[in-house]
Order: structure tokens, then C-alpha cells, then sequence
């Protein structure tokens, strides 16, 4: 199966060291944030993309198998993501959302994440629209109740928890620091 | 890996040697590295105009040609062009080429030409050191 990507190279049957070669290519026109979906048949692929993603300092999300093909996900580095400045002042720790899950409340939370880091780990129940998306469709989301947004970070989460509140959602809350550290139960989608 | 240096001495010339060479290479390039290499010897042989489209797989071990066919391995030419691509610094030893009767434009286009103290000056603050 495929994953949602904003782009796709297709570097099946070639051989070390073209994957990387061909990734670090592709990725330069590639827009912050958004993510690539590598094709590849070298079956050190994937432990080469992983390293190639570290030192670089860009995303990798995981590898799906398809058959012969290995599908790398790699989201490019973004400085936005870097800062420090949070905006939106309602926020919650990630053992406040914790402990309400645990106390079984009915709550809803908001993954706005790209639809591929989703798909390797989010929180069950999570609802995913990515950032980038969420001027178009925040009408999914239902005006009353407790909105709880998430991302990597907490700051696609903090922008996020801005945009809602001034489309008049009133309990908008930004979990911080977000799925890099949480430590509760996941689900996959792929 | 951007501020990572790293420093290769390529000191021979088989098809073998070129892979390990330009294998290492392109991937420490292609993650952002700062790569330079120099060609001593039959090192030379890999960026030898002519030469490096043809090396030779090593005595007794032709049976690999069916394997690099199989695998779609790049060729040397393919790969010199990504080095050059990726600006990997490719430095010909001047005492060889001396020895050998080679003059510059023996060799694919873009190299430089340097001694031995030109090599230590550039790994001199090198990351990784790797010898082939």
C-alpha cells in the first residue's frame, strides 16, 4: 500500500549508493515539512536511509514493504518546527492528556501531523488533519468539547491551536511537547 | 553531517578499488559531508580520462562481471559524474603523474593537482581518514 507523500522518487533497481544520491536530489526541491516517499528495491535501503535521514537532520518516518519494493518516508527538515516561541497559552502536558485518556473521558484529539507520520504511530482515537489543511477542513471538527492538538513538537500544534481559536472554537488546548515523547499507546494505519 | 570532513587516499586501481573509493565517497557527499580525495599510484587509474571506463576486476575474480550486471551497480563514469556533481574535491598526486609521464589534461576534467603536503593539509582536520 501507499502512504499519503507530496512527492515520490522512484529509485527501484538501483544500487548503493544511488538511492541516497538520488533522495538527496530530489529532497533539495522538496518543501519544508512535506514528505517524500522513497521507492526502493536495495535491500540495504532502509538502514541507509535511516543513517542518510539522521545525518542530514531530516525525518524518517519508516519503511513499508510492498512485495519486492521497500517505501521509505522522509520528511524534510523544517526551521519552523525549531523554535522555541509558543503562542497559544492553553497547553497540556503529556501526562495531563495521559491521565485523561486513562480516566476514559471521551476526548477528542486533533493529530495534525502529515498523513504519513501519522500513519507510523498516533494516538488512538486521534483525528489526523495536517496543518496545512486544517483552513479548509476545521469544519470536521465539532465546535463543542475540548479540542486537544498534537503534533512531533507542539509547534505545527501551537499554530494550529491559534487558527481554531480564532475560528471560534473555545476549548482548544495544545498537548507539549507532542508525539516525540509520548509514551502511551499507539496504533499504525498502514 | 554538513561540518563533517572527510579525507580519502585512493591508492589503487582496480574496478574494486574505484567501488570502495566512490561508494564512500558519494555517500558521505550526498549526506552533506565535505569529501576530498587523492589519487596516488594506480589510484590515478580512476580518473584517468580513458582509464576509468574501463578498469579491470581483478585477476581470478571475473565471475563477479555477471554480478554487477545483475545489480545495476552505477558505473565509475556514472559515479565520477555524481562526485563532481556533489563537489567532492578530487586531487591527483603530482609526483605519480610525474613518474608515470601524465600531464593534467590526462584526466577527467575538474581535478586538481597536488603533493603529498597538499593531502595533509586538507586531512589535517578531517573527521574521517580512510585509506583504499
Amino acid at each position: 500500500m501507499s502512504l499519503v507523500a507530496n512527492e515520490t522518487l522512484d529509485a527501484k533497481g538501483l544500487a548503493c549508493p544511488m538511492p541516497i544520491v538520488k533522495t538527496k536530489k530530489a529532497i533539495k526541491n522538496l518543501d519544508p515539512g512535506h514528505v517524500i516517499e522513497v521507492q526502493a528495491t536495495d535491500k540495504g535501503s532502509t538502514a541507509d536511509i535511516k543513517a542518510w535521514s539522521e545525518s542530514t537532520g531530516h525525518q524518517y518516518l519508516g519503511t513499508v514493504e510492498d512485495g519486492e519494493v521497500l517505501k521509505h518516508y522522509i520528511r524534510k527538515a523544517s526551521e519552523e518546527e525549531t523554535s522555541e516561541e509558543k503562542k497559544h497559552e492553553n497547553v497540556l502536558d503529556l501526562d495531563g492528556l495521559r491521565s485523561k485518556l486513562d480516566g476514559e473521558e471521551n476526548i477528542s484529539i486533533l493529530d495534525v501531523r502529515e498523513p504519513a507520520e501519522y500513519a507510523f504511530g498516533h494516538i488512538p482515537g486521534a483525528v489526523n488533519i495536517p496543518l496545512g489543511e486544517l483552513e479548509e477542513r476545521f469544519n470536521e471538527l465539532n465546535q463543542d468539547g475540548d479540542i486537544h492538538v498534537i503534533c512531533r513538537t507542539g509547534n505545527r500544534s501551537d499554530l494550529a491551536a491559534q487558527k481554531l481559536s480564532e475560528k471560534g472554537y473555545k476549548n482548544v488546548k495544545n498537548v507539549v511537547p507532542g508525539m516525540s515523547d509520548w509514551q502511551g499507546p499507539t496504533e499504525k494505519s498502514n | 553531517m554538513a561540518n563533517t570532513k572527510v579525507a580519502i587516499i585512493a591508492a589503487n586501481g582496480s574496478l574494486f578499488d574505484a567501488y570502495k573509493v566512490l561508494n564512500v565517497a558519494t555517500a558521505a557527499a550526498a549526506s552533506d559531508a565535505e569529501v576530498g580525495i587523492f589519487f596516488t599510484f594506480e589510484g590515478l587509474n580512476l580518473i584517468h580520462k580513458e582509464g576509468h571506463k574501463n578498469l579491470a576486476i581483478p585477476e581470478g575474480k571475473e565471475h563477479f562481471q555477471e554480478g554487477f550486471e545483475r545489480t545495476n551497480v552505477p558505473s565509475i563514469e556514472e559515479l565520477i559524474g555524481i562526485a563532481q556533481e556533489l563537489d567532492i574535491k578530487l586531487i591527483a598526486c603530482q609526483m605519480t603523474m610525474d613518474v608515470m609521464n601524465l600531464e593534467k589534461e590526462d584526466f577527467v576534467d575538474g581535478i586538481e593537482v597536488g603533493g603529498a603536503a597538499s593531502y595533509i593539509d586538507y586531512a589535517k582536520d578531517a573527521n574521517i581518514s580512510l585509506t583504499f
